[in-house]
């Protein structure tokens, strides 16, 4: 089974939330949908699908732009913090921290939408949680 | 081992391209060959399992036609005995030996043959699983190269613009200052709702004579006459 990323991209960018959230959909050549929440603009979500799920990644910040130093706290905080992240999960991928969720393939175009405002919604929180550990 | 023992390999070994170094890895090589096989197995299986169904049939009616037959010769048997034919009756008795001893024979190799088709459905049973496993196992490595996609793009965007200092910080305080002016803005429109509604009142009730009225130059006029006639 296929997403079909098109059309996910396609309803993304007609769709307003009820509390007014759009969405900005674009599926680039690699076949990843970069999505931009009107509500967090600052920070792109990307969805990749695999054979069974469809990921959600926002990619956080570089290894490099954390203070000096400060790996090992921020890991053990992050560490902390993921399991109480609804939705989402923090994950380092190559030298990039990640926000991320998973979904089946199967979930319906509500329920992705509702991932993607709490990706969002998460995104803000984590960041200025550990904010003062980043350069 | 696993998959993720493959992931762990690559991380410590530094692969650039996480995913990739692990497609190329045996681990994943025999994975794709033991579903390829599997699949085969269960193909080749459902095959031949066609085939014993449509012996098992023909051996389920052999088999009852050797009962009813069985049967029949019994009551005929009885009914000899009842007639006094006992020599009739000793003839229709070996006859029924002899069916039954067939029956036994169809009965065994029906038997047998029911096991042998059970053995293949829990053999295509056992394959599935394979599948679905090493299926589960490949996830893990699709996964991590849809991963390495999602984020590569925005890395390198984060990476082009790590010159400026404080890139998370300053790009937070924009998101509140945006959310907060949404706020504001969200406030401002339920304000502009009540305030509307409370003229629209105001107005209902000044058309109904209710109320202040307004003011004209002649009120005043009237007024101040008022005042003088006091003074």
């Amino acid at each position: 089974m296929e997403a079909n990323l098109d059309d996910l991209a396609f309803r993304l960018n007609n769709h307003t939330t009820d509390e007014g959230t759009g969405f900005d959909a674009v599926l680039s050549e690699n076949g990843v949908i970069e999505v931009v929440c009107s509500n967090v603009s600052e920070f792109q979500v990307n969805i990749a699908s695999t054979e069974t799920q469809l990921l959600s990644v926002t990619p956080l910040f570089l290894k490099s732009e954390v203070k000096p130093g400060g790996e090992a706290e921020l890991n053990d905080l992050l560490l902390q913090l993921s399991p109480a992240i609804p939705l989402s999960s923090i994950g380092l991928q190559g030298n990039t921290y990640i926000l991320f969720g998973a979904m089946p393939l199967e979930t319906s175009f509500e329920n992705i939408v509702h991932e993607l405002e709490v990706q969002a919604e998460n995104t803000v929180e984590v960041l200025d949680a550990i904010e003062s550990l980043l350069v | 081992m696993g998959i993720l023992g493959n992931i762990v390999k690559a991380i410590k070994g530094g692969a650039n391209e996480m995913g990739e170094s692990i497609v190329e890895t045996q681990a994943v090589r025999i994975y794709e060959q033991e579903i390829r096989e599997a699949e085969e197995a269960i193909e080749k299986a459902k095959k031949s399992l066609t085939g014993l169904k449509a012996t098992e049939i023909a051996l389920k009616r052999k088999l009852n036609g050797y009962e009813a037959d069985i049967a029949d010769y019994e009551g005929k048997a009885m009914q000899a005995l009842e007639s006094g034919q006992e020599a009739l009756a000793v003839e229709v008795a070996e006859h029924i030996a002899e069916l039954e001893a067939e029956k036994d024979e169809t009965s065994t190799e029906y038997n047998s043959l029911k096991e042998e088709v059970n053995g293949i459905n829990r053999m295509i049973k056992k394959r599935d699983k394979t599948i679905h496993k090493n299926k589960r196992e490949l996830e893990k490595v699709k996964t991590v190269q849809e991963l390495q996609k999602a984020t590569s793009s925005i890395s390198s965007n984060i990476a082009a613009t790590n010159s400026t200092e404080h890139r998370v910080s300053k790009a937070l305080d924009r998101v509140k200052a945006k959310q907060a002016r949404y706020k504001d803005e969200m406030v401002a429109g339920d304000w502009m709702a009540e305030e509307n509604d409370t003229s629209s009142i105001d107005s209902k009730l000044a058309a109904s004579g209710i109320g202040k009225s307004s003011q004209t130059g002649n009120s005043v006029l009237e007024r101040l006459k008022a005042k003088q006639a006091k003074g």
